[in-house]
C-alpha cells in the first residue's frame, strides 16, 4: 500500500511491522516524530510492545540493552546529543551482542545548538562495534528497518540506520508500506539461544579477565567481519520477496566515468540529478553511494574504484585533525593496493547547509582539473 | 548451574557467542583466605561451676523451658539426690556465679531446681524414674560392701552414688532420726520433714541399708565396721557444742542450739521463759532464733562482728528480722546472770572490730568498759559446732579439728574415706553432697583398683572442686568444655532485654509464726518458666540460628537429620562474626594452622 | 532470644559460597536474604559495584537466578528494560531485582532509579549501603555519613555534607514501597522483601551493609555495627507506602552515637564537640521522623 509519509513515520511503520517488543525512547529534535506515531500506533494497539518513556537517551539504550537481554525485540530512536549521550552504552550493546536497532536522524552537534543535518554524529560512532547503514529516501528507510532486524539478529550485533534530519525525516515521499503477511513471511521472529532465563540461569557481563577478554573481542570482530556476507544474503531475501532491494554500495553510472563522486545519505540524491547534468553536457561522471559504512565496505570500494583515475569524496561530517571520515576509511582501503584512483576530499553540508547541484558541479569541477586534492579535504561552499 | 569445577576455555570457538557464564563458584574454596578459624566447643556455664554439687545446671533449665521436668529431675538426680531439699536449703553460689547478675539480676536457679523435684514428687513420676533405677541396678549388682558412718548429705548422697554403680551399701547412724543435720538441725519451716523423707526414701530406694539408732564407737566398734566391709567412708559430721566459755554457762537453762533444734525437730517440747538470747551469727543460730520465735519467744541474736561478717545466709537473717528477733551487733556475753538457780539476764560487752585475723575478718576486740546487761530467761549458744573423733583409729590424721584427706576423700588409713563436716571444707548441705560424690568416686577406683587421679580431668568441672558423676559413669567429659568457663564479657547482651526476676511468694510474717509451716510457696509453673527463659544458656548451643543467618558466606550449615551447625570450611573466610554474634560463646575462633 | 525461625520457611539457598566478598562484608547477606524472600524466578541486575566483584568473573556465577551486569549508572533503566521484555514474553511472575550500591544508587544512577520510580515500574530495587564507593578503593559518595573518613574526604577534611535521604527522595515520587532495611535485622529485611514481592511497581528496599575494610572496623563486628546504627537512630528501620504512610519498624535505645562510632576508625577523627552536634542532629532527624509516622496516608483519609 502505497503512502505519502515523512522518513520519521517510515521507521515507525517498519518498526510496527518487525513486531517490535520493546520500544525505549526519548524524544529530540528531528526525531519526535518517530516515537510520537509508534506511541498512538500502541496507544491504538496495532501493535503489541511496551513502550518505555525513559527519561533520558542513555536510559534508553540501557533499557534496550535490558530488555533484548531478556530475549525481546527492541528499538529505539535518536540523533545527535541524543545519541553522543549513549555513547557509553553503545559499545555495551555492541559487547553484550545484543541485536537492537536503532534509527539514527542525523543531526549536528552543538555548540552551536543546531538542529539541521550533519552525519558527524552517527559517524562518530564507528568504533562502537555497531552495524551502521545510511538511507537515501524514505522508502529505503522503511526497508532498512526490516532487513536490520534480520541482520542483527542473524549476526549477533546492534545496528543503526541513519538517515538526513529534515530532508528525510519530515519530508513526505510516496512509500510502498508492505503489509503484515509479507513481513512475516520475510522476518520471523526474534529466537535468542542465550537470554535471561529463570530455568537455565546465567550471567550476563560479568568481569572477565585478560585470559578471556580477548576472544571476547575477537568474537565480536568475527561477527562483524561475517555482516558483509550476512547483509548481501538479506537483502538478496529481501528483493526476493518485496522486488527491489539495495545491497551495500549503490553505483551509478560508473561504467565509463572520468570521476567517481562518493557520498551517502541525500547528497546522494542531488548527485544523481548532478551527474544526469552534467552527462548531458558531454561529462562522463559516475558516482557511488555507500549504503552500509560499518562493516566498511573496503573490498567493494576497492573493486568499484580500481582503474579509476580520480575520486571524490563528499562528506557531510568532520572528525578534526584529520578530515572527512568517509574519506579516511576509503584513503585506508586503497593504501598498499595498486590501480587506486588519486582521492580528493571534500566537506560539504555541514549544520544543515545545503549541498546544492552547484556545489556538487563545482567538486567535480575541481576534481576535473587538478592533480590532487588538499590534505583534509576542501570545505565547498564556505564562506571565507 | 550444577557445575562447579573450574572450567577453562582452550579455544574462541568453546567460548559462548555472548559474555554469559554459565557456570557456578562454589568450585572456589574460599576457606584458603582464612587466618582465624571458627570451631563449635560447647563451654561450661559458671553455675555449674560453682556449684558444689556439679549439677548440669544450664542444662536442666533448657529441659523447663520446655516444661519436660521430669527430665529435669532425671539431670539433677545423676549428680545430686536432694533436689528438693537443696532447692530449699542451698546458699546457691550457682546464683552468685550466674552471668545473669551483671545484667539484671540472676535467674532464680535455686527455685527452678525446687520447682523440679517438688514436680517430680507431686506427679509420683521421681519414684517411677527410680523405680526403673533400681531395675538396672539388679544387673550390675556387685558383691562389694561399703559402710558409710552418718546419714546426713555427706554420708547419703555417697550411698546413693555408690548403689547406683551396684555397690552394697550400709549406712550406720547414731540417732534414731536419719538425714542427719537435715533431720535434726534444720527447721521445718526451711526444709519441710515429709518432704526430706520422701527424698530420703528415694536414695534408699535404690537398695541402701540403713541401721539406725548404732553409734560406732559405742554400740559397735569401728574395726569391726572396716572389716566387714571393702571400704568404709566417714560421714559423721560436726555436732559437738561448743561451751560459751564464761561464768554460768553451764546453769540449766542454758542450751547447745543443735540440741535444741534436734528436740524442736523431733517434736519434743522445749522448756523457754519468754526471753531467749542466742549466742552466734551462722546458720544455726538463725535456725534457733526462727524456731524460738515460732515459739512464742521473744528472741535477742548476739554476734560479736557485724551484720556483714554474718556468716548466715543474708535471706534468713533478713527473715529472722522481719520475723521479729533482735539482731545485736558487736556484742558478746561475760557472764550468765542467775537467780536461784535460775537465769534472769546475761552481762554483755561491747566489741568493736579490731585488725584483720588469718581467715580475712577483723578480730573482735572487746571495748573496755562498755558492759552492759540484757534480759534473758534462756540462753542458747550457736558458736560454732565440733567434730569427735574418739570412735576411729589413732593412726588417723586430724588437722585442727579435720580428718585430713586427698583430692577425692581417702584418709591416711587404707580403704577409709571421709566427707562432709569433719573434713575441710565450707560447712553447707551443697558441700557435703559434693564431697559424698567424690567419696563415691574414690572408693569405687579404690575397689576397682583405678587410680582417681587419672580421671580428674574428665570429671571436673572448672576449678573450683566440683566433679561430674555423669562424666564419671561415661567414662569421658568434654575436657576442655568443663576447663572453659563462660565469663560474662563472652555473652552478646544484644539479644537479651532486662527482665525482672522470677519472685518467690512467701507466707505472711503472722501466719508464719503461728507454727513451723514452710515459708516459701515456691514459684508457680509460668513464673518458673518466664525466669527459666532469662537463662543465658552460657557456653551451650540453643540453635538459635543466629551463626547459620549472619554468615555472609553460606559457610554455616543445618546438619542432617539432627539439631546443630557445622561449618562448611571449604568456603569459611574466618570473618568471626558468627562468633560475636553468639550470644552464648559457643563458638571460638582459633588461629588457622597452615 | 536472637535467632529467626521463620526464615525457616525458605531452607532453599540461591547463591553459591565461593563468592568474593571481602571477610564480614554485609553485601552478600543483605542479598542472601532477599533473594531467599524472592525465589528462583528472578533476574538480578547488577551494575558496577563491589556485587559486580562479588558476583564472581565469567565464566562463573555465585547467584543460582539469571544476572545481567549493567553499566554503572543504569540499573533501573536496565531493570526497566527487562521487566518489559519479561511481561511481553509470558514472564510476568519474574520478579527483576535491580541490586545497586550507594553509588549507583545515589549518586551516578539516581536519575535512572527516579526516571524509572516516576514511571512507577515494575521492579524491585535493592541498594546495598556501604556508605561510600568501595569497589574503586573507598572514595565518598552522597551516601557517606558526615564526618566519615574516605580516600577523597580525608581525615583532616572529612565529609562535611549530611546523607542524602534517598528515602525521602522516593517518597517524594510517591512509589508503593520504600523500607530502609539491615543485615543486623534479617527478620525484618526477609518480612520487607517478602512485602516487596507481593507487590506491585516500584519498591525500593534501602540496605545497611557495613563494609569493614571501608569503615575501618574488625570483621566480626558487622552485625553489632549495624545494630547499633538503628538503635542510636542513625539508621532507623521504617517503611513508607505510597510516599505518605510511614511505618517505624525498630524502637531505637538510649544509646548515645558515641557508642556507634566507637567500631569504626573512620570516625576516631571526630572531636567531642562534632560528635555533640552530630548527637543533636540525629535527634533531631528522629523527631521529623516521628512526626512524619503520625500523620495518614492520602488514600487512609
Amino acid at each position: 500500500m502505497k503512502k505519502l509519509i515523512m522518513g520519521n513515520h517510515a521507521v515507525s511503520f517498519g518498526v510496527m511491522l518487525s513486531r517490535v517488543d520493546v520500544i525505549a525512547a526519548y524524544p529530540i529534535t528531528p526525531q519526535t516524530q518517530v516515537v510520537e506515531l509508534l506511541s498512538e500506533m500502541c496507544a491504538d494497539k496495532k501493535i503489541n510492545t511496551r513502550f518505555l518513556k525513559v527519561e533520558s537517551e542513555h536510559s534508553a539504550m540501557a533499557s534496550c540493552i535490558g530488555a533484548s537481554t531478556a530475549g525481546a525485540r527492541t528499538f529505539t530512536a535518536t540523533s545527535s546529543q541524543g545519541l553522543l549521550l549513549m555513547h557509553e552504552l553503545l559499545h555495551w550493546a555492541a559487547g553484550a551482542r545484543l541485536p537492537i536497532v536503532m534509527a539514527n536522524v542525523n543531526r549536528a552537534l552543538g555548540p552551536a545548538w543546531n538542529i539541521w543535518t550533519e552525519e558527524t554524529d552517527s559517524l562518530a560512532q564507528r568504533d562502537t562495534g555497531w552495524i551502521q547503514m545510511y538511507c537515501e529516501s524514505n522508502q529505503e528507510i522503511l526497508d532498512t528497518v526490516f532487513q536490520a532486524y534480520k541482520i542483527a539478529e542473524k549476526t549477533l550485533l546492534p545496528l543503526m540506520l541513519a538517515y538526513d534530519g529534515f530532508y528525510l525525516s519530515h519530508t513526505l515521499e510516496p512509500v510502498d508500506i508492505p503489509d503484515q503477511k509479507t513481513v512475516d513471511s520475510f522476518l520471523p521472529g526474534y529466537e535468542p539461544q542465550i537470554k535471561v532465563d529463570v530455568d537455565n540461569p546465567n550471567a550476563f557481563g560479568s568481569i572477565a579477565y585478560p585470559e578471556h577478554y580477548m576472544e571476547m573481542r575477537y568474537l565480536i570482530k568475527k561477527a562483524m567481519d561475517g555482516v558483509r556476507d550476512v547483509a548481501v544474503k538479506v537483502n538478496d531475501e529481501f528483493r526476493d520477496i518485496f522486488k527491489r532491494g539495495y545491497g551495500i554500495i549503490e553505483k551509478y553510472k560508473t561504467e565509463d566515468a572520468r570521476v567517481l563522486l562518493i557520498t551517502t545519505g541525500t547528497a546522494a540524491s542531488t548527485t544523481r540529478i548532478v551527474i544526469d547534468n552534467l552527462r548531458k553536457r558531454g561529462n562522463k561522471i559516475g558516482m557511488i553511494r555507500i549504503k552500509m559504512f560499518r562493516p566498511f565496505p573496503s573490498q567493494e570500494i576497492r573493486d568499484a574504484v580500481r582503474g579509476y583515475d580520480k575520486i571524490a569524496v563528499i562528506d557531510r561530517n568532520m572528525s578534526f585533525g584529520v578530515g572527512g571520515i568517509f574519506a579516511q576509511e576509503i584513503r585506508a582501503a586503497l593504501s598498499g593496493y595498486s590501480n587506486m584512483p588519486v582521492v580528493f576530499e571534500f566537506i560539504a553540508g555541514l549544520g544543515g547547509r545545503d549541498i546544492t547541484p552547484n556545489t556538487i558541479e563545482e567538486i567535480t569541477k575541481y576534481t576535473l582539473n587538478h592533480e590532487r586534492g588538499e590534505e583534509g579535504g576542501i570545505w565547498a561552499g564556505l564562506k571565507i | 548451574m550444577i557445575d562447579s569445577r573450574p572450567v577453562s576455555y582452550k579455544k574462541v570457538s568453546d567460548m559462548p557467542e555472548m559474555p554469559a557464564a554459565f557456570n557456578s563458584i562454589s568450585w572456589n574454596k574460599t576457606g584458603t583466605w582464612r587466618y582465624i578459624k571458627p570451631r563449635y566447643q560447647d563451654k561450661l556455664a559458671p553455675c555449674r561451676e560453682g556449684c558444689p554439687a556439679g549439677e548440669d545446671i544450664e542444662k536442666y533449665i533448657e529441659l523447663i523451658k520446655e516444661e519436660r521436668y521430669v527430665e529435669a529431675y532425671m539431670l539433677i538426680m545423676e549428680e545430686n539426690p536432694f533436689p528438693s531439699v537443696c532447692g530449699r536449703v542451698c546458699y546457691h553460689p550457682c546464683e552468685d556465679n550466674c552471668n545473669r547478675r551483671n545484667f539484671d539480676r540472676e535467674v532464680s536457679i535455686n527455685s527452678l531446681e525446687r520447682l523440679v523435684a517438688d514436680f517430680a514428687r507431686t506427679t509420683k513420676k521421681g519414684e517411677a524414674f527410680l523405680a526403673k533405677e533400681r531395675q538396672a541396678n539388679v544387673r550390675n549388682k556387685m558383691k562389694r560392701k561399703v559402710a558409710i558412718v552418718g546419714s546426713g548429705p555427706a554420708g547419703l548422697t555417697c550411698a546413693f552414688h555408690l548403689a547406683r554403680i551396684g555397690y552394697n551399701v550400709t549406712v550406720y547412724e547414731a540417732l534414731s532420726e536419719i538425714g542427719g543435720i537435715l533431720a535434726v538441725g534444720i527447721p521445718d519451716y526451711r526444709l519441710p520433714k515429709d518432704i526430706l523423707k520422701w527424698e530420703i526414701n528415694q536414695i534408699l530406694s535404690l537398695g541402701v541399708e540403713v541401721k539406725t539408732n548404732l553409734k560406732i564407737g559405742k554400740d559397735i566398734e569401728f574395726e569391726k565396721i572396716r572389716r566387714g566391709h571393702d571400704c568404709v567412708f566417714l560421714a559423721t559430721g560436726a555436732h559437738k557444742n561448743r561451751k560459751l566459755g564464761i561464768p554460768g554457762d553451764d546453769l540449766p537453762g542454758v542450751y547447745s542450739g543443735l540440741d535444741f533444734l534436734r528436740r524442736v525437730n523431733t517434736g519434743q517440747r522445749v522448756e523457754l521463759g519468754e526471753f531467749v538470747a542466742v549466742i552466734g551469727g551462722g546458720n544455726t543460730a538463725i535456725d534457733v532464733a526462727r524456731s524460738a520465735l515460732r515459739l512464742k519467744k521473744k528472741v535477742k541474736i548476739l554476734y560479736r562482728r557485724t551484720k556483714n561478717e554474718m556468716p548466715a545466709n543474708e535471706e534468713e537473717i533478713s527473715e529472722a528480722e522481719r520475723e521479729g528477733a533482735i539482731l545485736e551487733f558487736l556484742a558478746a556475753p561475760v557472764r550468765v546472770i542467775e537467780e536461784n538457780g535460775r537465769i534472769i539476764g546475761m552481762e554483755c560487752v561491747r566489741m568493736r572490730l579490731g585488725n584483720v585475723d588469718s581467715g580475712g575478718r577483723r578480730t573482735p576486740v572487746p571495748v573496755k568498759e562498755s558492759n552492759f546487761i540484757i534480759e534473758a530467761d534462756n540462753i542458747i549458744t550457736a558458736t560454732g559446732e565440733e567434730t569427735d573423733f574418739s570412735y576411729l583409729p589413732e593412726d588417723i590424721r586430724i588437722n585442727e579439728g579435720a580428718v585430713e584427706i586427698d583430692m577425692v576423700g581417702a584418709t591416711s588409713i587404707n580403704g577409709v574415706f571421709a566427707g562432709g563436716d569433719i573434713i575441710d571444707q565450707p560447712r553447707t548441705v551443697v558441700h557435703a553432697i559434693g564431697s559424698g560424690k567424690r567419696g563415691a568416686i574414690a572408693i569405687d577406683c579404690f575397689i576397682k583398683g583405678k587410680n582417681p587421679l587419672a580421671f580428674m580431668e574428665d570429671i571436673e568441672l572448672g576449678s573450683k572442686g566440683s566433679v561430674s558423676m555423669r562424666c564419671y559413669t561415661d567414662g569421658a567429659g568434654d575436657n576442655e568444655k568443663n576447663r572453659t568457663i563462660v565469663g560474662f564479657e563472652n555473652i552478646n547482651l544484644d539479644y537479651f532485654e532486662v527482665s525482672e526476676r522470677g519472685r518467690m511468694p512467701y507466707v505472711s510474717v503472722k501466719n508464719r509464726l503461728k507454727g513451723f509451716k514452710e515459708v516459701k510457696l515456691g514459684l508457680s509453673r509460668e513464673i518458673a518458666l518466664r525466669d527459666a527463659e532469662r537463662c543465658f544458656s552460657c557456653g551451650s548451643c540453643t540453635c538459635c540460628d543466629n551463626c547459620y543467618i549472619f554468615c555472609p558466606d553460606i559457610s554455616v550449615l543445618r546438619k542432617e537429620g539432627e539439631e546443630g551447625y557445622i561449618f562448611d570450611y571449604d568456603h569459611c573466610k574466618g570473618c568471626g562474626i558468627c562468633a560475636e554474634e553468639c550470644p552464648r560463646y559457643v563458638i571460638s575462633m582459633e588461629e588457622e594452622e597452615r | 532470644m536472637g535467632g529467626i525461625k521463620d526464615l525457616k520457611k525458605t531452607e532453599i539457598e540461591h547463591m553459591h559460597p565461593g563468592h568474593f566478598a571481602c571477610q564480614g562484608c554485609g553485601a552478600p547477606l543483605a542479598m542472601r536474604y532477599v533473594i531467599r524472600a524472592l525465589g528462583k524466578r528472578t533476574v538480578v541486575v547488577i551494575p558496577a559495584g563491589c556485587f559486580s566483584v562479588i558476583q564472581s568473573p565469567f565464566p562463573y556465577s555465585t547467584m543460582k537466578v539469571p544476572v545481567v551486569h549493567c553499566a554503572f549508572e543504569t540499573a533501573a533503566s536496565t531493570a526497566s528494560g527487562i521487566r518489559a521484555a519479561l511481561d511481553m514474553n509470558g514472564n510476568g511472575d519474574v520478579h527483576v531485582l535491580a541490586w545497586a550500591g550507594d553509588g549507583a544508587t545515589f549518586d551516578i544512577g539516581l536519575q535512572a532509579l527516579s526516571g524509572a520510580a516516576e514511571r512507577n515500574e515494575n521492579i524491585i530495587y535493592g541498594c546495598y549501603d556501604n556508605e561510600a564507593y568501595m569497589n574503586t578503593g573507598i572514595q565518598r559518595s552522597s551516601a557517606t555519613p558526615y564526618g566519615a573518613w574516605t580516600t577523597t574526604t580525608p581525615e583532616r577534611q572529612f565529609k562535611d555534607s549530611p546523607k542524602k535521604n534517598i528515602i525521602e527522595i522516593l517518597a517524594g515520587h510517591k512509589i508503593p514501597y520504600a523500607a530502609t532495611a539491615s543485615v543486623a535485622y534479617p527478620e525484618d529485611l526477609a518480612r520487607k522483601a517478602e512485602k516487596a514481592r507481593d507487590m506491585k511497581g516500584t519498591r525500593f528496599l534501602h540496605i545497611l551493609a557495613p563494609c569493614p575494610p571501608g569503615w575501618r572496623s574488625s570483621t566480626e563486628k558487622t552485625i553489632k555495627i549495624a545494630r547499633l546504627a538503628t538503635l542510636t537512630k542513625v539508621f532507623p528501620l521504617y517503611e513508607v507506602i505510597n510516599g505518605e504512610e510511614y511505618i517505624i519498624n525498630v524502637q531505637p535505645k538510649k544509646i548515645p552515637v558515641s557508642e556507634y562510632f566507637k567500631h569504626q576508625m573512620r570516625f576516631r577523627h571526630l572531636k567531642e564537640e562534632e560528635i555533640k552536634d552530630i548527637q543533636k542532629r540525629v535527634d533531631y532527624e528522629w523527631e521529623r521522623l516521628l512526626n512524619r509516622s503520625m500523620m495518614e496516608g492520602f488514600n487512609n483519609k
